[in-house]
């Protein structure tokens, strides 16, 4: 316990208190860049962290664009405010089915990323055009404002970032996407 | 090292904690910066052996990023997911290809669309690419082959060597 009169001052005690990294912080190699240094160190060590998990685990997306309309950003022609969705991204281009939204690279356009739901996995055949080939999938978007497959066909599934499983904003439409009920409304034969 | 031995001595969560970091920072180099692999398969003769060769990649051109036209990169096989590929790229977008291979019955050319290119082996007959399934979406890409070798000798300088643009027009002066 501190005097009162420095406790009142907010005076450092002496000899100071052991930190949480009193140990680390202590050694003449890592003092020499200073308190602020090493918060520095520790904020960067937990960057990679951050990169691995938004490149392999999940990431809170935004949605810009009205392809996937009404199921996301259903009031786009009345706000400015746009939906933010839960990415799940582990085995992401493994285990598809029809129905699921899925967020993958633009096959025009390498830098940009969009959204949309697969209709069609490999084998099967989309409106007599020819079938899926091997490891691709056929997607379309909900609206009508949308270019998907049936502009540039089938695409990859190396192509594919992550699956769509929960909407984070706005917080009336909170919750898990089911796209099983969409799996059912598409008209396939077995 | 003392000091370091009694940090993580008796604090499991400690080496939790920092062999995440460490695996997180490896992963972080391997994607975004550079990465290793080895080359199998003789698509690519005779830039990279059958069997053996150490392929070096520069992961900063993902995606395509600053490609052009005679490099090698690794991509991810369209036809066959959780494979990847070392293949040349002979068309960016807009770029006009031969569909088969020169000499062959047909000697129909595309125009590349948007977003993809066109890569083909070096070892024509044995090899299959872009003119099995058609243009690759630059998105596949995974990286830029810069350096290839073996490791045989003492010297590590002698292990690699660069991996050229094979279709860079010659300066003449």
């Amino acid at each position: 316990m501190r005097p009162t009169w420095a406790r009142l001052l907010n005076k450092p005690s002496f000899p100071p208190p052991k930190t949480k990294w009193f140990h680390l912080r202590s050694s003449p190699r890592v003092r020499q860049f200073g308190d602020f240094g090493w918060y520095l160190f520790v904020i960067a060590s937990w960057l990679p962290v951050v990169v691995m998990a938004n490149d392999h685990f999940f990431e809170l997306t935004r949605i810009n664009g009205p392809s996937m309309y009404p199921f996301l950003n259903p009031d786009k022609d009345r706000s400015l405010t746009r939906d933010w969705v839960w990415t799940w991204k582990y085995n992401a281009q493994t285990k598809l089915a029809r129905g699921m939204v899925v967020i993958f690279w633009s096959p025009f356009n390498p830098e940009t990323r969009v959204i949309k739901r697969v209709v069609g996995l490999e084998g099967d055949i989309i409106r007599t055009k020819p079938p899926v080939p091997p490891g691709h999938v056929w997607v379309e978007g909900d609206g009508d404002v949308t270019q998907d497959s049936n502009t540039y066909g089938p695409i990859a599934t190396g192509l594919i970032i992550g699956k769509v499983t929960h909407i984070v904003w706005p917080l009336h439409r909170v919750g898990r996407v089911n796209w099983e009920e969409y799996a059912e409304k598409i008209r396939h034969s077995p | 090292m003392a000091r370091v031995g009694s940090y993580f001595l008796g604090h499991p969560w400690r080496i939790i904690v920092h062999s995440v970091q460490t695996c997180a920072l490896a992963h972080y180099v391997f994607n975004h910066q550079y990465s290793f692999g080895w080359g199998y398969g003789p698509s690519m003769l005779p830039t990279f052996l059958v069997d053996g060769d150490i392929i070096i990649f520069d992961k900063h051109h993902r995606r395509g990023r600053d490609v052009r036209v005679g490099d090698c990169v690794s991509y991810h096989i369209p036809v066959t997911p959780d494979e990847d590929g070392v293949k040349r790229v002979i068309g960016m977008p807009g770029d006009y290809v031969l569909m088969n291979s020169p000499g062959a019955t047909s000697d129909r050319m595309i125009q590349v669309p948007k977003g993809h290119c066109y890569i083909v082996g070096d070892n024509m007959p044995w090899s299959r690419d872009s003119r099995d399934y058609g243009p690759l979406p630059l998105a596949l890409i995974k990286g830029k082959a810069i350096a290839k070798g073996q490791i045989v000798g003492c010297n590590p300088w002698k292990w690699f060597e660069p991996v050229p643009n094979g279709l860079a027009i010659e300066e003449s002066s």
